[in-house]
């Protein structure tokens, strides 16, 4: 059974803006997927609509059996922790400090009240001190984000997705921010958490010459349309010129020839 | 294009400055100036005729001048306390400082549950625009007249200066709360709300955190403004403390020097009240 299924999903934002239309796709469990398009095309609103911190106009969503459409405030908090999400800009508490920041991926298991006032057990603790290891911030545990490089903020914004115990992780360009370095890290992390904990990744990402190096499967999306769905072997230059328009040249000249595997 | 912008370095340094010499000469009377000069005219012949048609009744202008000044001169250069100790005086300060914090402090926790509901990042448009249009009415008022109507049912006294002057801290602090909460960034917000945390979850763990310098240095702000008001509260609406001495000491006993030093007394907290405020500013700026 498909982990998750999107089934002609519309969204309109208002009567002029149409962001996707009769978007429809299955990710099977363990796959890595990268999502591709220029910006406007209704990546990031593809990846809302998910967990739906956007509401759909049409279509239905559903994730590990449940259509998320139908769920009530409680249980779509708890199908929520399910689904990791981390982000371009991070999207930290600034001024709280790393460990702070990675436990409340364990807010929406807890209790309305543990979790506003920050009461975790000392298992979730240790469990973020193990999570914050993996991504190499062992040293950083009690330094406030504020002070931390990108590559490290966004680090932080893995452990904490990641302590949520996800099925899914929804990432949404996680390098569009970050120099070519701290870009390999991340997605090199990415790529191990898919293949080493097993959790199946949908990666929105503006940069071909990255996804084609890391996907096993490209979903190409184009005016809020998908126009390509298949194997990363399989997309043509014909396709990506399609799907960026007059922008190709230039992502796949900058990319230069020396990434495709 | 080439030409353009090998040129752009050579001119502007050169044009700019004239540019602007010959706007500040040759400044056009808009509008705005002109009805600005007509008003201050029109004030400065009013004032010229007033002292022309004053009816003195035998005052000598010179010497009541003189009197001035030199009442003014016992108030500043001989304050002295006759019909209070210097405890009563302390005593006097130490309720007003109370009032201007129990009106305070009333005034944020209400302010601080309000606030989020009309935050628009946390709450839903209607609620937000129903509590920031009342708080707008609350603030357009001013304290002593929500004194005056809360003295319709308490009397006029401590219990309705306290009410009064919390009421209109609340609408201050609703607004300057508000627009704290409003800054905090979207994406932070989103971010929470993805890992499914609830909406006092992320007000506790996100949007406090976020603004807590700003609500702190607003608070403090009210605290001064009511420091202010609860001296004048003393006095106008009989609420006690060092403003109603103040009263006492110039309305009752006439004593100039008392005034003259209470005056001194409520500068010198005033002042104390001001650096506390800058060094909180500066602190928040090092921090934000
Ligand atoms: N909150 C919003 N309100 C109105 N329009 C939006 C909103 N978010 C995105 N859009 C519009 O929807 C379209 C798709 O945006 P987005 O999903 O952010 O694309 P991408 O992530 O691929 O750059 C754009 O035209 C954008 O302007
Ligand atoms: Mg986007």
């Amino acid at each position: 059974m498909s982990l998750l299924t999107v089934k002609g999903v519309s969204k309109h934002y208002n009567e002029r803006i149409v962001a996707l239309s009769d978007v429809s796709f299955a990710i099977e469990p363990g796959e890595f997927v990268v999502i591709i398009g220029s910006s406007g095309a209704g990546k990031s609103t593809l990846l809302r609509c998910i967990n739906r911190i956007v509401e759909v106009t049409s279509g239905v969503v559903t994730f590990d059996g449940l259509d998320v459409g139908s769920l009530d405030k409680r249980e779509l908090r708890k199908m929520r922790t399910k689904v990791g999400m981390i982000f371009q800009h991070y999207n930290l508490v600034n001024r709280l400090c790393v460990l702070e920041n990675v436990l409340h991926g364990r807010l929406g298991y807890k209790s309305t009240w543990a979790g506003a006032l920050g009461i975790y057990s000392e298992e979730e603790k240790a469990q973020a001190l193990r999570v914050l290891r993996l991504v190499g911030l062992e040293e950083q545990v009690y330094q406030r984000c504020d002070q931390l490089s990108g590559g490290q903020k966004q680090r932080v914004g893995i452990a904490r997705a990641l302590l949520q115990d996800p099925k899914l992780l929804l990432c949404d360009e996680p390098i569009s921010s970050l120099d070519p370095n701290a870009s390999k890290v991340i997605m090199d992390y990415l790529k191990k958490i898919n293949t080493e904990l097993g959790i199946t990744c949908l990666v929105n990402l503006h940069q071909v010459h990255v996804a084609l190096a890391y996907a096993e499967r490209i979903i190409g999306v184009k005016r809020g349309r998908v126009v390509y769905d298949g194997l990363t072997e399989h997309l043509t230059a014909e396709t990506i010129h399609d799907i960026y328009g007059s922008e190709a040249g230039d992502l796949l000249l900058g990319s230069g020839g020396n990434h495709v595997g | 294009m080439q030409r353009e912008q090998s040129l752009a370095p050579l001119w502007q340094p050169k044009v700019r400055p004239r540019l602007g010499q010959h706007r500040a000469l040759n400044k056009p009377l808009d509008k705005g100036t002109l009805f600005m000069r007509l008003t201050m005219a029109t004030f400065l012949a009013l004032t010229v005729l007033a002292f022309a048609s004053f009816d003195y009744q035998g005052i000598n202008i010179y010497n009541a001048f003189l009197g001035t000044i030199d009442n003014f001169r016992v108030l500043m250069l001989s304050p002295q306390l006759t019909h209070f100790s210097l405890v009563e005086a302390a005593e006097g300060m130490l309720i007003t400082l109370s009032l201007a914090l129990l009106t305070t402090v009333i005034g944020a926790i209400l302010a601080l549950f309000f606030g989020l509901l009309a935050a628009q990042n946390l709450s839903s448009p209607l609620v937000s625009s129903l509590i920031k249009g009342g708080v707008a009415f609350i603030r357009a008022v001013p304290t002593i007249l929500w004194v005056l109507i809360f003295a319709i049912a308490a009397g006029l006294g401590s219990v309705a200066a306290v009410t009064g002057m919390a009421f209109h801290s609340v609408g201050y602090l609703v607004k300057a709360y508000s627009e704290a909460f409003e800054e905090v960034d979207s994406g932070v917000i989103e971010a929470l709300r993805a890992t499914g945390a609830s909406w006092w979850q992320i007000v506790c763990q996100a949007v406090l955190p976020t603004a807590q310098s700003y609500l702190l240095s607003w608070t403090f702000v009210r605290f001064e403004i009511n420091f202010v008001g609860a001296l004048a509260m003393g006095a106008a609406a009989g609420a006690g403390g060092l403003g109603f001495d103040l009263f006492l000491a110039s309305a009752h006993y006439f004593d100039l020097r008392e005034v003259g030093f209470i005056t001194y007394l409520v500068l010198a907290v005033a002042l104390v009240l001001e650096t506390i405020t800058t060094q909180i500013k500066v602190r928040l700026r090092v921090q934000t």
